[in-house]
């Protein structure tokens, strides 16, 4: 089954639906989680390290930090419930399990999960915006486009979240994950800081990390300031999709039929 | 191809790399018929089950499931099953009903005509009253209970239960089994895989018995008792076994012995015993009864079924 055709299929949808309705028996502790963390974060690092460095022209650390953790904050929502639930739902809950025993394909469970996983990153980052906006931090109706990004950005960061989760033996190896390849990527994708007084190395890592566009593209779209850039941003993390799509879908296959 | 077999397997193999798990078997399952496999753990039974349900492909052999080729038309097939697994067949993460109503969703039921289904299904396996519950909020037996209505939720042709009763209670184990007969007597064709001898006796019409992934007998409890085993079987414990058969005499159809216990089979143990009182031997322990599937799977596998 052709991986993006997937998504159209009703199974696929049926599947968002399944996590839907196992979500919204905890859906308000799952937000206060996703939110008030990187709000945390946020502030903490706006108010208390903006007191202490002057951000040389760039206003202040605050605003430079909002499009930063918003995009954040959309990868953190996808991406743990694509890795934890990913596995859960593959093996100690069996939900997958179950679902092959009904005429459903294994690409159609992966792409279900897509689907669910840019909704959370959408959903929860459309709450952040809201706070952000409300501290006075956006300042153009265009920051309603992040909306789309952060769903696209989701979707990235979920399909290797899933692959590692469908095909880890134990849930130990996860941490190896977030550990290894998704803090440093995060770190290193100008959400924090600027790049362009590091090393030049640096910036070709940025470039390499997708977070790194979706930053880029929220941070223009939410000043007011979009650009032909923006729209690269937009397609580098479409193309990034089309080339992976496909990982998750192969591994949970071959899972659910050997 | 008849109408009557709904499950035809024709030299059925399944390799996991080195491990042969099912050995090439043979066997037809007929519509309205409750047709068990019997055997220990490891036998091959869940396996051969999965290949039935599709849930993995055969090495080699031919496999028709509700008149469908298996290896081509999976998707097909799982439309038309009801499916109870071992273990994980319930999403813990929803209620009750919404476990029934997700499933029946990927048969392509309309929410309007689940619901009824879903309703109808509970009814049927006195869950009433629990729709709302959490997975993890019911007792054992009722969530074996909810996973037998969850796969009669989409109207199957095929029940298969991938033995459905392990774990449980015997109060739990007897309510599974009426509901397992009254779905039978509704005309409903049922698959079992089961290691409890009594259960197979029970409920199966025909039950092929498995070791290591192969069926050494096929047939209904009568048959395969008259052909494995004898009517009557005379167990005597600390004897001479010698002895005791040459008292037996021609009476004597088969002598089997395990441990300290020589099983004696007979077609009559009153005439047996007779004999052997006859021939002045007298029984410190013994047990006169008449011969069960146990007798039959001792006398073919040559080992006594635990677990």
């Amino acid at each position: 089954m052709n991986p993006l055709l997937a998504f159209l299929r009703p199974n696929a949808w049926r599947v968002f639906h399944r996590n839907l309705l196992a979500w919204k028996t905890f859906a308000w502790s799952s937000i206060t989680i996703n939110i008030i963390e990187p709000l945390v974060y946020f502030v903490a690092f706006g108010y208390g390290f903006g007191a202490y460095f002057s951000f040389g022209g760039q206003g202040s650390l605050l605003q430079y930090l909002g499009p930063g953790m918003l995009a954040l904050t959309a990868v953190n929502a996808a991406t743990f419930d694509a890795a934890w639930g990913g596995y859960e739902r593959l093996t100690t809950n069996g939900v997958y399990e179950s679902m092959v025993t009904a005429p459903v394909e294994p690409e159609e469970i992966a792409a279900g999960e897509y689907l669910w996983q840019a909704f959370r990153a959408t959903l929860y980052g459309a709450i952040f915006l809201v706070v952000i906006a409300a501290l006075g931090l956006v300042h153009s109706w265009l920051a309603l486009l992040c909306l789309p990004v952060l769903a696209l950005t989701g979707l990235l960061f979920a399909i290797p979240a899933l692959y590692v989760a469908f095909i880890v033996k134990t849930p130990e190896h996860l941490f190896y994950y977030f550990a290894l390849l998704v803090t440093p990527l995060v770190m290193f994708a100008g959400v924090f800081f600027p790049l362009d007084r590091l090393p030049r190395w640096t910036q070709y890592v940025a470039w390499a990390t997708p977070l790194y566009h979706a930053v880029s593209a929220c941070r223009a779209l939410i000043a007011g300031t979009p650009s032909l850039s923006t729209l690269r941003e937009v397609g580098w993390l479409a193309l990034a999709i089309v080339l992976v799509v496909w990982l998750p879908q192969r591994v949970l296959r071959r899972r659910l039929s050997g | 191809m008849s109408g009557e077999e709904i499950v035809e397997a024709t030299e059925l193999k399944k390799d996991y790399g080195t491990v042969h798990a099912v050995r090439g078997i043979n066997f037809h399952i007929r519509r309205q018929e409750c047709f068990g496999f019997l055997g220990v753990n490891g036998a091959g039974k869940t396996t051969t089950m999965k290949m039935v349900y599709c849930r993995i492909g055969a090495t080699s052999g031919k496999l028709r499931v509700v008149g469908l080729d298996a290896a081509s038309h999976s998707a097909e097939i799982r439309r038309r099953l009801g499916v109870v697994t071992q273990a994980n067949a319930l999403d813990p993460e929803l209620s009750v009903l919404e476990n029934l109503l997700t499933y029946a969703s990927f048969f392509d039921i309309p929410a309007s005509r689940s619901r009824a289904k879903a309703d109808g299904a509970l009814a049927l396996l006195n869950l009433s009253g629990r729709t709302g519950d959490r997975v993890r909020e019911l007792s054992g037996g009722m969530q074996r209970r909810l996973v037998i209505a969850k796969a009669l939720v989409t109207d199957p042709e095929l029940l298969i239960l991938d033995e459905p009763t392990t774990g449980l209670d015997p109060q739990a184990r007897l309510l599974v089994w009426e509901t397992l007969a009254a779905l039978k007597r509704s005309g409903l064709t049922i698959v079992l895989t089961t290691h409890y001898m009594d259960e197979a006796a029970r409920l199966c019409d025909r039950i092929a018995i498995m070791d290591e992934g192969r069926i050494f007998a096929l047939g209904t409890p009568a048959e395969l008792i008259a052909a494995y085993a004898a009517p009557d079987v005379l167990e005597v414990s600390g004897a001479d076994g010698e002895a005791l058969a040459a008292a037996a005499g021609s009476l004597l159809v088969r002598r089997e012995r395990l441990g300290e216990t020589d099983y004696l089979y007979t077609r009559d143990n009153g005439a047996l015993l007779h004999a052997l009182a006859v021939h002045g031997i007298e029984l410190q322990r013994h047990v006169a009864r008449p011969a069960t599937l146990e007798d039959v799977f001792l006398n073919i596998t040559g080992r006594e079924l635990r677990d």
